[in-house]
């Protein structure tokens, strides 16, 4: 492997102890993939959550710390991934003190190594969005396949250390995604019998989270999409697409920016497979997700991925002058960022009123909110599949998924209606 | 007799114990109990099995990025296996064996899965790719 001069000697010591174990770990993942040299990163995004960590996570990272490593912002966007609390609401929610300090230790840990915490999923929206063909190194799925897709930015699905190592050293390997040859189309996915002009951002998550489980770690091109996507919609494949299988990327015929022709987007050969989507294969996405025999909820949470301004303004509208089931919880998670926008524009008045909560900096996922509440959550209606995908087996509830509409009807009545 | 296999080390260091074998892919994180090196997703063959200081043997990692944290905790608690053989690795189990210290051998010149079984002794030197194998008595 070819290394620069300045390579060789973040690996031999000289840059400190920190960068050589940083570079140790690139180095690593190079040979792993045979990676003829390393590139500059733009842009990284690292996990943040105690839970994820552990305490010996925790220390693994501030070990580092201690032996000198350091973020470049003037050369990396370092941003973070969500925390797991909330620091208006930490209480409320049913965190507890003790692992309060864990969180403010790590959090203080990797404002210590230099990155900015935006404690968000979307970061792309706040900041840190690189450009196409910028390389980038990304902890959490949805991020990075939309990164790859829609941005037309360069970055692999790594090990939570890996994108440590790149922070730090501002390289990763070339391989994988980080090469066009990579990133063609392997799939064609076309639809039939279903209504697209009418279809929802939760609408496309379910059919990413369909075609994920046909074709496991393939690349899908989608033909006959509409050719305008809102944001929403475009997150909505993506976050879904790594919940039930692996897909690392997709394009949109005619939309996305590797794809805008057929040739394009399969790299000038024939698509290796092609698939079908109909009505009944979203109906049994519906059904897999459903797992909640009891139509009575406890809690409704949104914001897996992080609620965008326009989920924050919606729900608002579908709240305004009414009231939330008393026996019903009703958490939105987003940034911080768009919080505080949503307080600007009066749809925190709003949902505040009629009995929700926006929590801010949290994740709604894997590490949900709803894992703190020891009692009295058992029934969690959600429109996202990966909030619903996860729910079960981490936090131990029952989920019953369905679109924006459908769950804030569900926090009104107190029930879900099929 | 010992059967000697030819691989390619990816992190350092040599470790000898029984085989542990599979040939499903693993997630360590949420599929590995870092207190006790139980594997504790229920819809794995291993389930239940205890990989402590075993040679753990399977196709390659799967599953969430922070299987590598998983991997280093369980080595800092003790409760890792003390080496990994692969078909093929890849990054999640790499950048966590390399940070947890565990030896990583793969790309061996006969599979692994079809060649160790559950229970063989086997010592792996990723230093130089080579594993030995003697196998259990019958």
């Amino acid at each position: 492997m070819m290394l620069t001069d300045e390579e060789k000697r973040m690996l031999d010591g000289s840059c400190g102890e920190g960068m050589r174990r940083a570079m140790e770990i690139i180095i690593t993942l190079a040979k792993t993939y045979d990676a003829e040299r390393l590139i500059k990163i733009s842009s990284a995004h690292l996990g943040a959550t105690f839970k994820s960590h552990g305490i010996e996570g925790l220390e693994w990272v501030e070990e580092l710390v201690e032996q000198g490593a350091q973020c470049d912002l003037e050369k990396v966007f370092v941003s973070l991934n969500p925390r797991s609390f909330d620091v208006d609401h930490w209480r409320e929610i049913g965190f507890e003190e003790e692992a309060l300090a864990n969180q403010e230790r790590l959090d203080r840990c990797y404002r210590r190594l230099g990155t900015i915490p935006i404690y968000s999923c979307v970061h792309y929206l706040l900041g840190n969005v690189p450009k196409r063909g910028d390389h980038f190194s990304w902890s959490g799925s949805s991020g990075q396949v939309f990164a790859n897709s829609v941005l037309g930015a360069m970055g692999n699905r790594e090990g939570v250390w890996a994108n440590v190592a790149a922070a730090v050293t501002g390289r990763t390997p070339e391989y994988g995604l980080h090469l066009k040859e990579n990133r063609v189309g392997q799939v064609l996915v076309t639809t039939e019998d279903l209504d697209l002009s009418k279809f929802s951002a939760v609408n496309y998550a379910s059919l990413g989270y369909f075609v994920a489980r046909e074709i496991s770690d393939q690349i899908p091109v989608f033909s006959g999409l509409p050719q305008y996507l809102t944001l929403e919609q475009l997150r909505g494949l993506a976050y879904s697409l790594p919940v039930s299988g692996a897909v690392p990327m997709f394009h949109v015929l005619g939309l996305t920016p590797e794809a805008m022709t057929w040739g394009e987007a399969f790299g000038g050969k024939e698509p290796q497979r092609r698939l079908i989507v109909r009505p009944g294969d979203l109906m049994k996405v519906q059904e897999l997700l459903n797992t909640s025999k009891r139509k009575e909820v406890d809690l409704v949470c949104f914001g897996c991925p992080h609620c965008t301004l326009e989920e924050l303004r919606e729900a608002a509208t579908l709240l305004e002058g009414k009231k939330v089931n008393e026996n019903v919880r009703l958490w939105l998670c987003t940034s911080r960022w768009f919080k505080d926008l949503a307080d600007r524009l009066g749809y925190k008045k709003t949902i505040e009123r009629a009995g929700g909560l926006i929590l801010a900096d949290i994740c709604a996922g894997p590490s949900a909110p709803f894992n703190y509440l020891k009692k009295g959550i058992s029934v969690v209606a959600t429109n996202s599949v990966k909030t619903a995908f996860y729910a079960p087996g981490t936090s131990k509830v029952d989920v019953l998924f369905g679109d924006t509409k459908k769950c804030i009807e569900a926090a009104l009545r107190g029930k879900w209606e099929n | 007799m010992k059967i000697r296999l030819q691989g390619r080390g990816i992190t350092k260091g040599k470790a000898e114990g029984e085989a542990v074998v599979t040939k499903e892919p693993i997630s360590f994180w949420g599929g590995l109990d870092r207190e006790t090196g139980d594997i504790v997703d229920r819809n794995h063959e291993l389930a239940g099995v205890n990989v402590k200081g075993k040679i753990l043997i399977f196709p390659h990692g799967k599953g969430s990025t922070g299987g590598s944290r998983t991997l280093y905790a369980s080595a800092k608690k003790g409760t890792a296996p003390s080496a990994i053989i692969n078909v093929r690795a890849e990054s999640i189990i790499a950048t966590g064996a390399i940070v947890a210290g565990i030896p990583l051998v793969d790309r061996l010149d006969q599979d692994p899965i079809s060649t160790i079984q559950t229970g063989d002794y086997v010592w792996v030197d990723a230093d130089t790719g080579i594993v030995l194998v003697e196998k259990k008595k019958t």
